[in-house]
């Protein structure tokens, strides 16, 4: 059902009964009256069932002595009727005046009949259907009033999903910081156990070796307290061979500088990944940026494959102002996206310098190359060509803000199939 | 009811004949013109009309007089079919006593008296009535036409609504007194259970429809 509520604001109901007096007026009826008197008789009369004259002219009824009485109907029943009156000897025309009167008075009052329904149920219509569009009207002014809002608050709601947009992109790249950190935490560890783990083995010999030399010192202090040197001198000899202090005494030369360059190996990765872990500190200082990428360097280096061939070009810089570790963050962002766009066989070249008053890293790989099409997208957060799950996208979008912000800039030069070269501009700090 | 006045002694009663445009409600109540007996009965008022096609509606009214003196009027209405004259059908379904639904029997239209059934349904919602306890009675007209829905079909869908079913020729004259008929058996039915017909008025069903009914004496014209 699709209206909601009966009409109860109708006047009128379509079949509403209607008075005789209501359908004919005295402008209508006394006339032809008048014009019956004229034409001869008495007095003529319209009155109603219950005997009330509404409209007459000439004399009255009763004073007659023929009285026409016809009945009106409407709608079908007998509300009223006409009279006609005069003398006897005018019978037959007062008859024939009547018939005549009485027709036409119900053709008037059938017409006005049909002409007050069409008008009455013309109006209803008119009237209901504009409290329809009405009320349509009212229903759309509110939708607009709520689209109004809407587009009003849209600014604030814009605002604030923007807002949120940001925070959420500021954790992502957290994320993508904590996954590479944690990727190189992973091979850093590897390369910690490799070290540790001769350092260890060295240090088990040795204490084997120390032993010998107890044995060794325990004989010759009980040989000295017997008799007779020539035979102590003898036993010396033969147990200094038996337990084989001479090539133990060039060994262990040996197994300690290798178990101290191991240990200091070991200093040097955990310094290394020290510097990483504090990235976000803010720690701002003058940085050598030869230094930083020969650290980067040796950050990834469990990273590189065998066939991997890095070529260092490095010019004479001057200091800059930034964070090493975010520095060192962007170029191992650059590398690690050379590596993979060249697992096997990849070769970087490396080169440095001043270039007006900015100093430049330039870092060149033979992989694939890039399209042009997508040279102008690499920059943008989320963009990346690689498989769902394989990375965010978002290494070279921070290497941009990170630099960026610096007051540098981060270029690409590339042709698809002769590899791609990124660099690096970060203006010089005069001090 | 439209009226019913206790002091006045007069009652008024509506019929509405309702269906889709062009499905024979005019030439319904044309007929029952023609085949009842009309004197001292209300003349058939088809109000203005475009095409021939109904705009306002039709009126055909009947008067009578119970033994106890209550005067009561019957005024039969039509309604027009179109879609876009539905203003008007509201107007005229307003304390309707009973309901004649007129159906075009042809296939193409099936659809169309569908739209027309349930346009009813909700017109009666309206204005306040409901369907399933208004006095209804349902024709399908236009038998003589030689495409047209078997009986069988028709009857078997419309058997379990309970609702009485005529077929009809309106233009030939078949079905349309029967239909009219049973129409006031079921409205009297209706309306003697709220003012007493029998009891108060001595108005038994019988004299109710033989009054109504009663054909016309000379040849229909």
């Amino acid at each position: 059902m699709g209206e909601t509520t009966p009409q109860e604001s109708i006047r009128f109901v379509v079949g509403e009964e209607r008075d005789i007096a209501e359908i004919l007026s005295a402008a209508e009826i006394a006339p032809l009256l008048g014009s019956l008197v004229r034409a001869g008789a008495a007095g003529a009369a319209l009155v109603r069932d219950s005997g009330e004259v509404l409209w007459q002219s000439g004399s009255e009824a009763g004073t007659h002595a023929v009285t026409v009485r016809l009945p009106l109907q409407v709608e079908g029943e007998p509300v009223g009727g006409i009279e006609v009156h005069g003398p006897e000897e005018r019978r037959e025309v007062l008859t024939a005046m009547a018939c005549l009167f009485r027709d036409t008075v119900q053709t008037i009052l059938n017409t006005n009949l049909k002409r007050m329904m069409t008008t009455e149920i013309h109006t209803t219509v008119v009237n209901q259907s504009y409290d329809e569009l009405l009320e349509a009207n009212r229903q759309l002014a509110a939708s607009e009033g709520r689209y109004k809002t809407l587009a009003e608050n849209l600014e604030k709601i814009v605002t604030t999903r923007t807002k949120e947009l940001q925070q959420a992109y500021v954790r992502l790249v957290q994320q993508e910081k904590m996954a590479a950190v944690g990727q190189l935490a992973a091979g850093m560890a590897h390369e910690i156990n490799n070290p540790l783990g001769f350092v260890t083995s060295n240090l088990s010999t040795l204490a084997k070796y120390v032993q010998r030399f107890r044995d060794m010192l325990s004989f010759c202090r009980s040989s000295l307290a017997a008799p007779g040197l020539e035979g102590v001198r003898e036993g010396v000899r033969r147990e200094w061979g038996r337990l084989k202090i001479d090539p133990i005494l060039a060994d262990v030369d040996e197994l300690f500088a290798q178990s101290l360059g191991g240990c200091q190996r070991v200093s040097k990765i955990v310094a290394d990944l020290k510097a990483f872990s504090h990235i976000d500190e803010g720690e701002s200082g003058v940085v050598n940026l030869n230094e930083e990428i020969d650290r980067t360097l040796n950050v990834l280096a469990p990273q590189l494959p065998e066939d991997c061939v890095v070529r260092k070009n490095y010019g004479n810089l001057p200091g800059l102002r930034c964070n090493p570790a975010q520095l060192s963050q962007v170029m191992l962002n650059i590398i690690m996206n050379a590596l993979q766009a060249r697992p096997q066989g990849l070769h970087l070249i490396i080169e440095t310098g001043v270039r007006g008053d900015s100093v430049a890293a330039c870092f060149t790989d033979n992989g694939p190359g890039i399209p042009p099409a997508v040279q102008s997208r690499i920059f943008d957060p989320f963009f990346t060509t690689r498989e769902v799950g394989a990375g965010l996208g978002l290494g070279l979008a921070t290497a941009y803000d990170t630099i960026t912000s610096w007051g540098g800039a981060i270029e690409v030069a590339s042709e698809p199939g002769k590899g791609a070269s990124f660099t690096l501009t970060l203006p010089i700090v005069r001090t | 009811m439209i009226e019913f006045d206790d002091q006045e002694k007069r009652m008024v009663l509506k019929l509405v004949y309702y269906g889709p445009a062009l499905s024979g409600k005019t030439t319904n109540l044309l007929k029952l013109h023609d085949l009842l007996d009309m004197r001292d009965r209300g003349d058939l008022m088809v109000l203005d009309t475009k095409d021939d096609r109904t705009i306002y509606f039709d009126l055909l009214p009947f008067y009578l007089k119970a033994p106890s003196g209550l005067k009561i009027k019957l005024k039969v209405y039509t309604v027009p079919g179109q879609v876009k004259h539905d203003a008007t059908r509201k107007a005229v379904l307003q304390r309707a006593d009973g309901v004649a639904f007129i159906a075009d029997s042809r296939p193409d239209q099936a659809a169309t008296n569908f739209e027309s059934f349930s346009n009813l349904e909700n017109n009666l919602a309206c204005v306040g009535l409901n369907i399933e306890h208004i006095p209804l009675v349902v024709q399908f007209n236009k038998r003589d036409l030689p495409e047209i829905l078997s009986e069988e079909d028709i009857r078997r869908t419309w058997e379990p609504t309970g609702v009485p079913v005529f077929m009809a020729s309106a233009l030939e004259g078949g079905g349309v007194r029967e239909t009219f008929g049973k129409l006031l058996e079921l409205v009297y039915q209706a309306v003697d259970k709220k003012v007493g017909l029998l009891d108060k008025h001595g108005l038994s069903l019988e004299a109710f429809i033989t009054k109504l009914t009663a054909p016309r004496e000379s040849a229909a014209s």
